[in-house]
């Protein structure tokens, strides 16, 4: 059984007591580039849909994901059971503000949304517009840097930046979520993976085509 | 939608009659074998989630649904026990400590078995039409209405099978799945609800 309550508990303490790596050094040589580059690689999801697991200390979800550009350009992203019961339905506006529009009570915590708000929000990439990132170079690949909350999304690409190897979230002392996005199709990964590092968090998302994805 | 009436459909004169019609052809019927559809309709996002695969029942309490396109998702429901399995895992439940799925366990089976009127969870308003009976079936306990406003039930008045099951969120959303080429009665391997 998905063991909500324990999940909250590893969520908040995560950031207490979880050992992961140092996240990128101040002491790292500053690099010279155009750091606006690092944009080419921001998802462009007009509709996506992907199938979906989640695994949390041992606990299996499965679902759908549906990742919907609206028209007034927010973004909204709903999980639901295969069955059609609804988990979630968070809205990102295009400025980046954070909306929940419906959320199972059982997950309706706020350390669940903020975990989750944080995650997506370092996929979407649409709340970094106008930010100047400090570029870093670490072993061989080129560290953009952007502040987000009280921590940093990273997004580490090779030195070229012409492809995006890594994207993280790192508070100021260390790396707490890992992501990729992969084989991009017309703007659209592929697949998706979040994993935090305190504990074991992860989701994984794979592309489906239904009748209603345009190609 | 909690229409005081559905389109098409007028309020039902005899609930009674029907009832005990509906309970009797439904002790007749030991297995059905269908094909399914099922779409999700997200009100505010304009937009739907199709899928399909295949269904089977077997008395008493056996379901297995295989979801086949566009991804492939297998649930087995064999009395209190549920199987899963996704793209990446597979998994078995025990229904007894998972109140969620208990309670879309027993709504599945109840609309199958007939056995709708009988379940304490819900209140129930009935319609009809030349063809077809629509049983609005309402959440009672706080575990269902969290997840379901309605569910509506649609059955053939030829032969009391299901056509289509409809679950309406609070959000406006609904879920509709409807079973297509129903066959009744039909052998059925035990090996289609193992869990183990």
């Amino acid at each position: 059984m998905f063991n909500f309550r324990i999940i909250f508990f590893l969520l908040i303490s995560s950031s207490l007591f979880s050992c992961s790596r140092a996240p990128i050094s101040d002491s790292y040589p500053l690099a010279v580039g155009d750091s606006s580059r690092v944009m080419q690689f921001a998802p462009h999801f007009g509709r996506a849909l992907y199938q979906t697991s989640v695994d949390v200390v041992g606990n299996h979800l499965s679902g759908l994901l549906l990742i919907k550009r609206m028209p007034d350009s927010s973004i909204r992203i709903l999980f639901t059971n295969e069955m059609g019961v609804s988990y979630f339905d968070f809205e990102f506006s295009k400025s980046g503000l954070f909306r929940v529009h419906s959320i199972l009570k059982k997950m309706n915590r706020k350390a669940v949304k903020k975990t989750l708000r944080n995650d997506f929000q370092l996929l979407l990439m649409n709340n970094l517009a106008g930010q100047a990132p400090t570029l870093r170079y670490h072993n061989g690949h080129l560290y953009h840097i952007f502040k987000a909350g009280k921590g940093f999304n990273n997004y580490i690409t090779d030195s070229l930046q012409t492809q995006l190897l890594e994207m993280e979230r790192t508070s100021v002392k260390k790396v707490v979520v890992n992501a990729q996005m992969l084989n991009f199709r017309n703007g659209i990964p592929d697949s998706i993976g979040i994993s935090h590092t305190g504990f074991e968090f992860n989701i994984n998302l794979k592309r489906i085509y239904d009748e209603e994805t345009a190609e | 939608m909690a229409n005081a009436q559905y389109n098409g459909y007028s309020a039902m004169v005899n609930d009674a009659a029907f009832k005990s019609n509906f309970s009797i052809a439904t002790q007749k019927v030991s297995t059905i074998k269908s094909d399914f559809t099922q779409e999700k309709e997200l009100s505010l996002l304009a937009d739907k989630i199709s899928s399909k695969g295949k269904f089977w029942f077997k008395k008493n309490n056996q379901v297995r649904m295989e979801y086949t396109s566009p991804y492939q998702y297998l649930m087995v429901i064999n009395k209190d026990r549920v199987f899963v399995k996704d793209r990446q895992k597979e998994s078995k439940i025990n229904t007894r400590s998972n109140k969620m799925f208990q309670q879309i366990n027993r709504v599945m089976i109840d609309c199958m078995q007939g056995t709708v009127f009988s379940n304490p969870d819900f209140s129930t308003r009935l319609f009809e039409n030349k063809s077809a009976v629509l049983i609005e079936m309402t959440p009672l306990t706080k575990g269902l209405k969290e997840m379901f406003s309605h569910i509506i039930l649609v059955v053939e008045k030829k032969d009391f099978s299901v056509v289509s099951i409809r679950m309406n969120e609070a959000s406006g959303d609904y879920t509709t799945i409807r079973f297509i080429n129903k066959e009744q009665n039909v052998q059925l391997p035990d090996n289609l609800f193992s869990v183990n």
